[in-house]
């Protein structure tokens, strides 16, 4: 009994753009970790939109096509719409090791967040092996994200992508590709940049040459600080996460019985950037950014003037639902709205709540506990 | 060999080396075979199958004649009527959709017609799961296909085509599913080999033999015949025949594919099972997991092993009766249930098998795991190993059959109590919408208030549902809802709707919701409807009890679903019907629908050398409707609210004092138009601007065009509004130039005609 190794025949790499066969030399690559199966796990963290799945892609494609390893490569998959939590799972292991788990990687070596947003709203950190590196997309410093991320027992990597790719006129993830290339100590820049080329040349070329200075500084820009030794760093446990409802508490047939429940969902991580400012002084209350506004977030206040007449007040925007389309800007008459950068913390301290009896609850109706 | 595992032998032709997901493989599979027709329907995860051959096709890389379907009922009947003329003929499906089509299988075997179906396997509905389970697959045992199973992204494309030419034998002469694990194959990039060009794949399988063609006046024949007893036992037998004999076949076919690349499949891939005390069954990706937990148990000096059909059917029983002859014991692991079986197939065709060795001791044990794409881990492999370990050392089964996997709950008490209370029957009945009938006039007249004021009443959505930045289905049924008084119960179709508003355990309907798949809302709704009246009739129901039907569906909805929704129309329940179009499937990724208009660029319809996107015209869906002579019939969009909430109101109206409205509501989709998130309201202005999308209703027969943009001044060119959509904007170039006069001068046609009924109350 053999185990598959691959066709012992005339072997040709390809790059799958266009599927379009080219020969490469093939050089082996040492990991410099590997789990109890053999394999380097990397998972990314991202929205909907921000191209991590692209970005797996590309690193395994790397790996397999241009390092000598083998590998395996997909995404977290729901009906994921834009702006909603992604994932992208990688895994390396030695070229002769076959790959036969299908799974996540939830024991990754290295992880890597997108969209800084996700800190707060997913488990970025779970199942971060000991000696593991993760990595944010970050404008702040990597103790200040370290902070941030409850001070793991990690290595903590912080680069600006945002910043860079729209200085270099290109996408977060091929800076965030150069930032883990650089942090897993392993993926060589040439491999991955060819493969940039291979992708983007033959269908956008006039891309190319700005995404691979996004690359490289996403490669040279990130800042990596070891904190696995730190005197205050908390060492990470791992537990699998049971879901709410099991077969002895879950309404029979699937229905939900507190339909409305969405109003504890946090919805922030799907801005991107930007978000509506709100200007009372300059509002008529006229209701057209409401009428458009497709996530429901203007909050309204009922008044009787002094003729006894009602009318309505506008109080502000919930930004816990606001994920910054920025419809309404187009839609407001009086320049009461306008587009901001935004800020850390200024959707925190301007939002008005809509629902002001679920302030302090978590998505599944607890307290939260800080 | 019957019994091993795949393994690599030396094969004469070079082939590339590649990384690639199992729906890619299988798309490279259909190209390199090159299919005359290809009949599909979108649906996860097998989709992406059609949407790589058109894009192929697309760069003029196959020749695979792609049918985009109504349906996959319709799918399967383009496949079945193609494959009777004498050609090869290809089909991707999955959960819903493969039992949506359930029906016309065995007419597909029964006649004896070969062709090939990929089954990406997922979890069927209800409730709603898109993920990789068996349940699909074991529909598929009894249809008469041959099933051939696909582990890997590496198996997908050699099954595929293996699979046409086991189908296309003359011993055999059956069609041929091909099932591989949605997402866990599907969706996962591996590291593949294939043949550089379509060259050995062809003279691998040489040319289709027909041997009885419907293209053939010549030598006409009758083919399905109408058939009762005593003959349909025979020509049943005639296909237990051809079984038999493609379990002789498969093994010569694998050994010549093998020859061809290097390949080898063995009937039964059996993983370290000489030795083994006790061994797991599973099917597809589940194995491969467990056959790296074996390996570890070994080290542990434990003797296990694992065995995985590569054929469901036939059934492979001898072989797998033979590999597992001194197995102490072995654990059947099923990806599906057959709710109080005791065990699904599987189980019970390897215990069948085992039972036919009357020397046979092997105890055997049945789980169910990974419904629902549970994924199936190794710590999952490990505690079924030790199950079956225990039964082997032990000589006996405690329990034989069990879930694994299951979670018994943990809900806090927050979890289930309200989070927004339900809305009071004031809260539902503002009276800010009046509507009454002009007695002079006849006409039904809407009294609405200036629409700040609509801004502060009750909303039959909570905030948090999960659509893209700027989605346009939101404040399009805002408005909708707006015009509506009194209490509601709606039915959603599948669709992005649906999907963003009722992620588990989250609803973002506080009134109340049902989901029925988006073929048969309309049935659904229009029993409902009969019920409200039936019990309403025996006093059942508390005095004033009065609730407004309303259905919600995509355009894609009014494809599959459009004969109920007739039927529904037809029979005039007193119920609302609103399509929101944003011209695609869009919940699956952006593959046409009929609704989408010519040329515009979707992932079934893309833009190359060979293909300019979607080849014709947009359906007509309100006229269609307005032929049922339902009293109401009406089309809006969100960027004129005024008329939106008039209409909702009138729906309402028709609804329960006449019988069924529909409307048809165009709504912006940012992320597949690939248009700027901010930009959907102005984009939808410019579709009616341009008279593509006419702004009208048809009152008991009568047309009214209810905003002529000619009139306010406000017309402008189809360009203007194709301009401002990147799936549209290649009809703006020099080269689209035929295509986009045909476009623009259907939609003045169409203009034309709605103004002659405008004009004339008889038409
Ligand atoms: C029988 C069946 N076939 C296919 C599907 C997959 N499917 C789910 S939603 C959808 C698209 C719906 O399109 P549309 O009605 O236009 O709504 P949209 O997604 O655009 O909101 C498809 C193809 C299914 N769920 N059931
Ligand atoms: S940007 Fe404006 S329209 Fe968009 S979600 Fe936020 S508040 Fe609503
Ligand atoms: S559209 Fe502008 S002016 Fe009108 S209510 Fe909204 S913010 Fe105020
Ligand atoms: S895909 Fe389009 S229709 Fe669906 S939620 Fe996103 S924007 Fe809305």
């Amino acid at each position: 009994m053999h185990a598959w190794q691959g066709p012992p025949c005339p072997q040709i790499l390809t790059d799958t753009a266009n599927s379009v066969a080219k020969t490469h030399i093939k050089s082996r690559t040492q990991l410099p970790q590997t789990d109890n199966q053999g394999f380097f796990g990397i998972r990314l963290e991202s929205i909907g939109g921000l191209g991590a799945h692209v970005a797996g892609q590309i690193l395994a494609q790397a790996g397999v096509l241009r390092m000598g390893l083998n590998g395996a490569n997909f995404s977290s998959y729901g009906s994921e719409k834009k702006g909603s939590p992604v994932k992208a799972y990688v895994r390396f292991c030695a070229a002769e090791q076959e790959v036969r788990t299908s799974s996540p990687v939830d024991r990754p070596h290295l992880v890597a967040v997108f969209h800084e947003g996700l800190v707060r709203t997913e488990p970025v950190l779970w199942g971060l092996l000991p000696e593991g590196a993760i990595i944010v997309n970050s404008l702040r410093s990597p103790s200040q994200v370290w902070d941030g991320l409850g001070r793991p027992a990690a290595k903590v990597g912080a680069v600006n992508a945002l910043a860079i790719a729209v200085e270099e006129s290109s996408r977060v993830n091929t800076v965030m590709l150069g930032a883990v290339a650089r942090a897993s100590g392993f993926i060589k820049p040439e491999a991955v940049k060819e493969v940039i080329q291979a992708t983007l040349g033959e269908r956008y070329p006039q891309l190319l040459a700005s995404n691979l200075r996004a690359f490289d500084r996403g490669f040279q820009e990130l800042a990596l600080e070891d904190f696995s030794h730190a005197a205050a760093a908390v060492p990470q446990n791992y537990a699998r996460h049971a879901p709410p409802f099991g077969y002895l508490d879950a309404p029979l047939g699937g229905a939900v019985m507190n339909p409305g429940n969405t109003a504890l969902k946090d919805l922030s991580v799907s801005r991107n950037g930007f978000l509506p400012a709100f200007h009372r002084e300059r509002c008529v209350d006229c209701a057209l950014c409401d009428l458009v506004c497709p996530d429901f977030c203007f909050v309204w206040a009922v008044e009787r003037k002094g003729d006894g007449v009602e009318a309505i007040r506008l109080k502000g925007i919930d930004y816990q639902f606001c994920k910054g389309c920025l419809k309404c800007i187009d839609a407001c008459p009086t320049l009461a709205l306008s587009t901001e950068r935004e800020e850390e913390g200024y959707a925190e301290r301007h939002s008005v709540p809509l629902f002001p009896h679920l302030q302090g609850f978590s998505q599944n109706g607890e307290r939260h506990h800080h | 060999m019957l019994i091993t595992e795949r393994h690599a032998r030396q094969s004469a032709l070079p082939q590339l080396t590649d990384f690639k997901s199992g729906n890619e493989m299988a798309a490279l599979a259909a190209n390199h075979i090159n299919f005359h027709v290809m009949g599909y329907y979108p649906i996860t995860p097998s989709t992406e199958i059609a949407e790589y051959l058109d894009e192929m096709f697309a760069q003029g890389e196959h020749q695979i004649r792609m049918i985009a379907a109504d349906g996959e009922h319709g799918g399967a009947g383009i496949c079945y009527g193609a494959s009777t003329g004498g050609g090869r003929v290809f089909n991707a499906t999955s959960a819903n959709g493969f039992l949506y089509a359930l029906e016309q299988f065995p007419v597909q075997s029964g006649t004896r017609y070969p062709m090939v179906m990929d089954l990406v396997t997922r979890s069927v509905s209800g409730p709603l799961d898109i993920r990789g389970d068996h349940s699909d697959l074991y529909f598929s045992l009894n249809t008469g296909w041959i099933v051939l199973l696909a582990r890997d992204p590496q198996a997908v494309y050699d099954m595929n085509v293996v699979a046409v030419r086991l189908g296309e034998h003359p011993n055999v002469r059956l069609p041929v599913i091909v099932a591989y694990d949605g997402f866990f194959t599907s969706h996962q990039k591996r590291r593949v080999s294939y043949f550089p060009d379509r060259q050995p794949v062809q003279g691998f399988l040489g040319p289709f033999q027909a041997q009885r063609s419907t293209l053939d006046p010549r030598n006409p024949i009758t083919v399905g015949p109408y058939m009762n007893d005593p003959d349909l036992i025979n020509n049943k037998y005639q296909q237990k025949l051809a079984m038999d004999a493609a379990l002789r076949v498969l093994p010569q076919v694998f050994e010549q594919y093998a020859t061809l690349s290097g390949r080898s499949y063995p009937v039964v891939d059996a993983y370290r099972i000489e030795d083994a005390e006790a061994v797991l069954v599973l099917l597809n990706s589940a194995a491969e997991t467990a056959k790296d937990v074996a390996d570890e148990l070994r080290k542990q000096g434990k003797k296990v092993g694992v065995l995985s059909p590569n054929v469901l059917r036939p059934f492979p029983a001898d072989a797998i009766r033979e590999a597992l002859k001194h197995v102490g014991a072995v654990l059947i692991a099923e990806r599906a249930d057959s709710y109080g079986g005791q065990g699904n197939a599987l189980t019970h065709e390897v215990k069948s098998a085992l039972k036919d060795d009357p020397d046979n001791k092997t105890l055997c044990l049945s789980r169910i795991y990974g419904l629902g794409g549970k994924d199936f881990l190794y710590e999952d492999a490990e505690a079924l190993f030790r199950l079956a370990l225990a039964a082997a050392s032990s000589g006996k089964v405690h329990i034989p059959f069990d879930y694994h996997g299951v979670t018994p709950g943990n809900s806090r008490n927050g979890a289930l109590s309200p989070v927004l209370p339900p809305f009071t029957r004031e809260e539902m009945r503002p009276g800010l919408v009046s509507v009454e009938k002009d007695a002079a006039s006849g006409k039904v007249q809407v009294r609405t208030p200036p629409l700040w004021k609509l801004a502060v009443r009750s909303r039959v959505f909570a905030p948090g549902h999960g659509a893209c930045p700027g989605c346009g289905i939101f404040p399009a049924l805002d408005q909708l809802f707006k015009g509506m008084e009194g209490d509601i119960v709606v039915l959603y179709q599948t669709g992005c709707a649906m999907v963003v508003t009722t992620g588990y355990p989250f609803s973002a309907h506080r009134v109340t919701y049902i989901h029925n798949l988006f073929q048969n809302g309309s049935a659904t709704l229009s029993g409902l409807v009969e019920m409200f009246l039936e019990r309403k009739a025996r006093g059942e129901l508390p005095e004033g009890e009065d609730i407004t039907f309303v259905m919600i569906t995509g355009d894609g909805g009014m494809d599959i679903g459009m004969g109920p929704t007739i039927g529904a129309a037809l029979r005039n329940h007193n119920m609302v019907i609103v399509e929101y179009d944003n011209q695609g499937y869009m919940n699956t990724g952006s593959q046409l629908s009929y609704s989408t208009p010519l040329g515009h660029m979707t992932s079934t319809s893309h833009v190359g050398q060979a293909q300019g996107g979607k080849t014709f015209h947009h359906k007509d869906t309100l006229q269609i409707m307005a032929a049922c002579h339902i009293p109401y019939v009406f089309s809006s969009v969100e960027g004129y609210a005024d008329d939106l909430v008039k209409k909702g109101a009138k729906a309402q109206w028709y609804a329960k004092n006449q019988g069924l409205a529909f409307g048809k509501v165009l709504i912006s989709c940012p992320l597949n138009w690939r248009a700027p998130d901010e930009s959907g309201t102005d984009v939808v202005q410019a579709a009616v601007d341009c008279n593509f999308f006419p702004l009208y209703e048809v009152e008991e027969g009568v047309t009214t065009i209810t905003y002529d943009p000619a009139t306010v001044g406000r017309k402008i060119p189809v360009t203007q509004w194709l301009g401002a959509m990147g799936k549209t904007r290649h009809l703006t170039l020099p080269e689209y130039r035929e295509p986009l006069e045909r476009f623009a001068a259907e939609v003045e046609r169409r203009w034309r005609r709605l103004k002659a009924m405008h004009d004339h109350p008889d038409l």
